[in-house]
């Protein structure tokens, strides 16, 4: 997303393969999928001050599947991730326009309420950022900020505490996130004591606590070793039976491995090609997308 | 590259150089320790060991490391020890040597010329300049090691030659000023085995950059070693002088406590200082305990007071303002209100708050002036912490749908705290021993002989304020205020102290009250650091 990544090459190659692009564009504009889709981009723009970071992208991604988006450094993918869950309203001199839609409710509207699209769209950083606290507050913290759970002190001295159903929510998605078994006798322990992978799994733990529908991933391995990556994409794989992950990695072999289908941003933030994962990896549309696939640009 | 210095890797093997350098700086080492004996005071300075008497066997000292400097040095160039020299000592040792070299040929000029700065001046900066070039010219290891050696060699035969005896004084004639001998050696070879250490240290590593680094570690090394010899200086002189005062009668069983309702009376610790009272009829043993809690009274007020506005400052500067104009206006503003001098708060405090509190001194209005003092140091501090935290922790809080100011009092506060109570401990330290202002807006009689009964006091009333509190708008006493008294006014009512005795102890007891709220401050930093990081 740095200025100078997306200036240079672009301009060249859109003017000369324009017309091409424009083809394939319409190609797979109309990528069919099996069942609903989750998340509906329409003509989604976002300017970081004058700079345009994201360049008309509209894209549908589908219920309870892995959708990888992959592209060279600068493209916007990681830009488009934020604008999911609107974490882009963090940065003051960012400006998104056009439309996101999660279960057909627009996300850019003006009511919408930060906490529950949040609540329901998960997000896991690239590099493992627990709180400094304990494993276990970690995970509840989520859920005890929304009061979901209680387990303050008037809440016990009242008799109200929800103590067991923390212990039973810690458990679950500590199960889930295949971390329970590494864990479980140290709950109570800092969790900054874990190694990066197990970091990394805790914070998706975390994320599923507040039992989102969508988890959005920004190159969740990309800070980890090879074994702590293996388990992080198995375990995405396995999330994607119930949630609708969305992972973003400079990684293609990652995106071939665990994907369904797969977009690829060029520079300039371009959405070039979006499909199914094979027919991506084997079969692209378009001659940027495989000469990017092949190496020779990127 | 091709002329580049090549040494061999294994260098500095040479035993017998190796030996001579250890021994001028194990000499040097020794000089310095003694010469701080002398100047503590802790062996008299006419006092003879070993029939010499003791300011001689300094000069002797110095001798020694000189020649051995130069043996050294000589040695090197001569081939006689392996070493690994650069070419040159280099500018810095120059402009040391030079600037050493230029005062010995001042006092020279001045002995033999008069004193008249147009005479004894051109002396001097040709003995600099001759000084600085036999220091960079030749090869480093003669450069960095003769030219200090020869100034030792002087230095030390003037005094092991009897030039300086203990009754000995320089009145020089462009100053009041005399310096007596007993004093003046010491401290001249307390700098001079510095010198020779930083030199032998060098010489140890076989010169060249290994040498270099040796001796800038001696030298910091030395630093150190000055700076806790003063701190421990100040600490011990108090110690020594207030511990008598502050034991007065005391005894570890000498008093009686009686535990409630069973009425039966135990063996108790006695400190009549610590616990009686400064006036009245009937204390034998006046003591200091109405100071301490007027003191604890004060620093517990304006925490009170400064920490919940600062830290709240500091998360409205950090989290929700937007960095610029504004924010820096506020950080040129606290930074210049934490060095406002404690007086120029007083005043404030005198000309506005006391006309419109309490009418005349209180403990309350110190309590808020002592706290808009800590307030700057409070906001600085508690903002350099809050902006330390990683703004993944506020990404990973938002990502999970968690406001702002859950984020600020849940994560950022939390992990900000350490810093924080940093700045706190600083700044109860500065106002614990701050006497200006409270002689303006606090202090009562000096002496008093009842304690502020501040928790006690509370009263409801039906117009407002709806709570007074009588004995926080009364002046109350303080430790250092006490001093303060003590010290000048010099009126103290009992005779079992002196002013300077019953001084010393007052000070011990601040000393100790301070030293009681660093350590409060320190375990509670302690324990939210455990808490943050795997310990």
């Amino acid at each position: 997303m740095s200025e100078t990544d997306t200036v240079d090459g672009t301009d060249q190659r859109v003017t000369t393969t324009g017309e091409t692009s424009e083809r394939v564009r319409e190609a797979w504009s109309d990528y069919e999928f099996a069942g609903d889709a989750k998340l509906v981009v329409d003509d989604l723009d976002v300017y970081y001050g004058d700079e345009r970071a994201l360049q008309g992208v509209s894209l549908d991604v589908p219920d309870e599947s892995v959708t990888a988006l992959i592209g060279p450094s600068g493209c916007g993918k990681s830009t488009f991730l934020r604008c999911l869950n609107r974490m882009n309203d963090r940065i003051d001199s960012a400006r998104v326009e056009g439309s996101v839609t999660l279960d057909g409710e627009e996300v850019y509207s003006d009511g919408v309420n930060l906490v529950e699209l949040r609540k329901r769209i998960g997000m896991v950083f690239q590099e493992p950022n627990p709180f400094p606290k304990s494993i276990r507050d970690n995970i509840s913290y989520g859920p005890r900020k929304h009061g979901d759970l209680d387990t303050g002190l008037l809440a016990r001295l009242l008799g109200r505490d929800d103590t067991d159903d923390e212990e039973a929510l810690v458990e679950r998605v500590l199960r889930r996130a295949a971390l329970w078994d590494e864990v479980k006798d140290r709950l109570d322990d800092n969790a900054l004591g874990l190694s990066g992978g197990q970091q990394q799994r805790l914070c998706i733990a975390r994320a599923l606590a507040v039992d989102p529908d969508v988890i959005l991933m920004d190159e969740p391995a990309s800070a980890l070793d090879p074994i702590a990556t293996a388990k992080i994409e198995d375990l995405i794989e396995e999330l994607a039976e119930d949630y609708t992950v969305v992972v973003v990695t400079h990684n293609m072999q990652q995106a071939a491995r665990i994907s369904d289908q797969t977009a690829v941003f060029l520079t300039g933030g371009e959405l070039v090609e979006y499909g199914d994962t094979d027919q991506i990896f084997e079969n692209p549309e378009s001659q940027r997308v495989e000469d990017y696939i092949t190496g020779k640009f990127g | 590259m091709s002329n580049a210095t090549r040494n061999r890797i294994d260098g500095a093997d040479s035993t017998a150089g190796d030996l001579l350098s250890r021994g001028v700086l194990a000499t040097s080492v020794v000089v310095f320790f003694a010469a701080w004996t002398l100047l503590l005071q802790w062996v008299d300075e006419t006092a003879a060991v070993g029939g010499v008497s003791a300011l001689k066997l300094l000069g002797v000292g110095l001798v020694v490391v000189g020649v051995g400097l130069v043996v050294v040095g000589v040695g090197s160039r001569l081939g006689y020890v392996d070493t690994a020299p650069s070419k040159t000592a280099g500018v810095p040792v120059g402009v040391v040597f030079g600037l050493l070299w230029a005062a010995v040929g001042g006092l020279l000029g001045t002995l033999a010329l008069g004193n008249a700065a147009v005479l004894w001046l051109p002396v001097a900066a040709l003995f600099g300049l001759a000084g600085f070039l036999a220091s960079v010219l030749p090869r480093e290891d003669v450069g960095a090691t003769v030219p200090g050696a020869v100034v030792l060699l002087l230095l030390g035969g003037f005094v092991a030659a009897g030039g300086v005896n203990a009754g000995w004084t320089w009145a020089p004639a462009w100053s009041s000023a005399v310096f007596p001998g007993s004093e003046l050696v010491p401290i001249l070879v307390v700098f001079a085995t510095l010198l020779g250490a930083w030199c032998a240290g060098k010489a140890n590593e076989g010169f060249g950059a290994e040498g270099r680094q040796a001796g800038a570690y001696y030298l910091v090394g030395a630093v150190v070693f000055a700076m806790l010899g003063v701190l421990a200086l100040l600490v011990g002189f108090i110690v020594t002088n207030g511990l008598a005062t502050m034991l007065t009668r005391a005894s570890l069983a000498g008093g009686e406590l009686t535990v409630p309702l069973v009425g039966v009376e135990l063996p108790w610790p006695e400190f009549p200082f610590l616990t009686n009272p400064t006036g009245g009829l009937f204390v034998e043993v006046p003591g200091v305990l109405p100071a301490i809690i007027g003191t604890l009274w004060l620093v517990f007020g304006a925490v009170l007071f400064a920490v919940p506005l600062g830290i709240g400052a500091a998360v409205f500067l950090t989290e929700y303002a937007e960095r610029g104009r504004l924010t820096q206006v506020v950080e040129v503003a606290t930074n210049g209100l934490w060095s406002t001098p404690s007086i120029v708060f007083g005043l404030f405090g005198l000309a506005f708050l006391v006309p419109r509190i309490s009418g005349g001194n209180a403990i309350f209005v110190g309590q808020l002036v002592l706290g808009f003092m800590l307030l700057p140091l409070v906001l600085i501090t508690s903002r350099e912490a809050i902006l330390a935290v990683p703004d993944a922790h506020r990404d990973a809080s938002a990502a999970l749908g968690v406001t702002k100011w859950q984020t600020i009092r849940s994560v950022v506060l939390p992990a900000a705290m350490p810093g924080t109570i940093t700045g706190v401990i600083l700044g109860v330290g500065r106002i614990a021993g701050e006497t200006a202002p409270l002689l303006l807006v606090f202090g009562g009689p000096p002496y008093p002989s009842t304690t502020p009964n501040v928790l006690g006091s509370f009263e409801l009333t039906a117009q407002p304020p709806f709570v007074t509190n009588e004995a926080l708008l009364s002046p109350a006493s303080a430790l250092p205020y006490q001093l303060y008294a003590t010290i000048t006014a010099g009126v103290f009512p009992k005779e079992i102290f002196t002013d300077t005795q019953f001084g010393w102890g007052t000070a011990l007891v601040l000393l100790l009250v301070v030293v009681g709220l660093y350590a409060v401050g320190v375990g509670s930093r302690l324990y939210f650091r455990r808490k943050l990081h795997h310990e």
